[in-house]
């Protein structure tokens, strides 16, 4: 007790996980039955366990599967998996408590729009069959983790309305207002958005449009600013913060792009960069 | 059935990452709340099962073991940062100063708020709460990946919730929690 008048957070914490001998647990309760102060301190603790548990579980971003891939794949480059035997994993795994499937919340505030609304496991991706066929392509030759990401394009994409332009029309080349955009969730950091951006945004030059109308009006509102398409948009956060960014080529031939992150009003929440495409 | 399909280990290896990372993904994210430092430390944990997979045996539970390899390195990581356990006043002063803006959702007030509150505790603590109360492990499935007894995460646990009761007593309004106060104060009171 503290000043002989209140238990402190750990005494109760330890009450409620039963680690408390029948002595001092029993004394514990008679006091909280007289006690508001201690009862409120007591349903803060179940307040922790609620506030802990609400927060969203979010899907591995696309940039990190595939650096898990490369990863991987050098070391088996360099010896290949040292198993004696392929071990049944689905019969290893059948009663695992942790073999349920990792959706996210309806409410979480890190999972992009696309995500909430599917509620499908994994990145949600918003772009053109044709440009995500050539993702696959591209994506395919990576292997492992990536695997999900190319499939995840079929069943946990959002299918995208409008003109089906040609992977081989670079909106560079047509300048239409046609980008691909993609909602791959990933939260962003400065360092990152510096380069080398491929990994992220996947191959270039994306094509397409998108169906939301608000983000596809910033866009536009970018493009015509720099005068110039975007070689890529990603919905996806930037220190948290729901973000769309945008890469336009500066100079393509010495592999610099220009890099706008902005919020949903559209306004810039870092100032424009320059970074290396790949 | 798995293994018709299988040919080759690299390929059993490439469904246990398929089948994990976002699980993992999720603990290491949550245990270091730092996606870059939850990144590489997911990446050295595969790339450390993939080295150490002839050791597995095939009688344990392979995610048990890439559990605890995921959060082992995620230990590492921060104990090689020198976190050190910092006191109650310290962590309230530091949730304030934390506080996000104004202009943010709720739901993700609430989210970073719980994140950096949770990177005050000691590693020890941060990873059993990370377990048990946020991805809903049961505390001897945590303690099974973090190979310490059931009453040693109980403890932690324990511990954890204390220090951050007080740092994040303010999003007690802005949450859906009234339900848990009543009947949980009665029944620990009844016994």
């Amino acid at each position: 007790m503290t000043g002989d008048t209140h238990y402190d957070l750990e005494i109760l914490a330890e009450l409620a996980e039963g680690l408390l001998d029948d002595a001092t647990a029993l004394e514990v309760r008679s006091h909280l039955a007289i006690c508001d102060a201690c009862g409120e301190s007591l349903a803060g603790l179940a307040a922790v366990r609620e506030l802990l548990s609400a927060v969203p579980v979010t899907a591995m971003p696309l940039g990190v599967a595939m650096r898990i891939d490369r990863a991987l794949e050098s070391e088996a480059e360099r010896g290949g998996l040292r198993l004696v035997e392929t071990p049944d994993w689905d019969e290893i795994m059948k009663d695992s408590p942790w073999e349920q499937p990792v959706e996210p919340a309806p409410t979480a505030p890190v999972v992009p729009l696309a995500a909430r609304r599917k509620k499908t496991r994994g990145r949600a991706w918003a772009m053109p069959v044709a440009a995500a066929a050539a993702a696959a392509v591209v994506f395919g030759g990576v292997g492992l983790a990536t695997q999900i990401v190319a499939s995840g394009s079929g069943d946990g994409g959002v299918t995208v309305a409008g003109p089906a332009v040609s992977p081989e029309k670079s909106p560079l080349k047509t300048a239409e207002s046609a980008w691909a955009v993609r909602a791959s969730g990933h939260n962003y950091t400065s360092r990152e958005l510096n380069g080398p951006l491929l990994g992220y945004f996947g191959p270039e030059p994306g094509t397409g449009t998108n169906t939301d109308a608000q983000t596809d009006k910033c866009v536009a509102h970018k493009a015509n600013e720099l005068d110039r398409q975007p070689i890529a948009v990603d919905q996806a956060f930037y220190n948290g913060q729901d973000a769309t960014i945008m890469a336009f080529w500066e100079d393509k031939t010495i592999n610099a792009v220009r890099v706008v992150v902005v919020g949903p009003d559209c306004h810039n929440l870092r100032p424009e960069g320059l970074a290396t495409w790949n | 059935m798995l293994t018709r399909h299988i040919e080759g280990d690299t390929t059993a290896f490439s469904e246990i990452v398929k089948r994990h990372r976002d699980r993992m993904w999720a603990v290491a994210l949550r245990t270091l709340g730092d996606p870059d430092e939850a990144a590489d430390a997911v990446q050295d944990a595969f790339v450390s099962a993939y080295r150490k997979a002839e050791s597995f045996r095939g009688d344990a539970a392979v995610t048990t073991w890439l559990h605890r390899i995921v959060v082992n390195a995620c230990l590492d990581r921060m104990r090689r940062k020198s976190v050190r356990p910092v006191a109650d006043d310290e962590l309230i002063e530091a949730a304030e100063r934390d506080m996000p803006l104004p202009d943010q959702t709720a739901e993700r007030e609430v989210s970073l708020e719980v994140t950096a509150a949770l990177k005050l505790l000691p590693a020890d603590q941060r990873a059993a709460l990370v377990l048990v109360d946020m991805m809903g492990y049961s505390v001897e499935d945590a303690a099974a990946v973090l190979d310490v007894p059931a009453g040693t995460v109980k403890s932690r646990c324990a511990r954890g919730r204390a220090k951050l009761a007080p740092i994040l007593s303010h999003l007690r309004n802005r949450t859906d929690l009234t339900r848990v106060s009543s009947p949980k104060g009665a029944q620990l009171r009844d016994g």
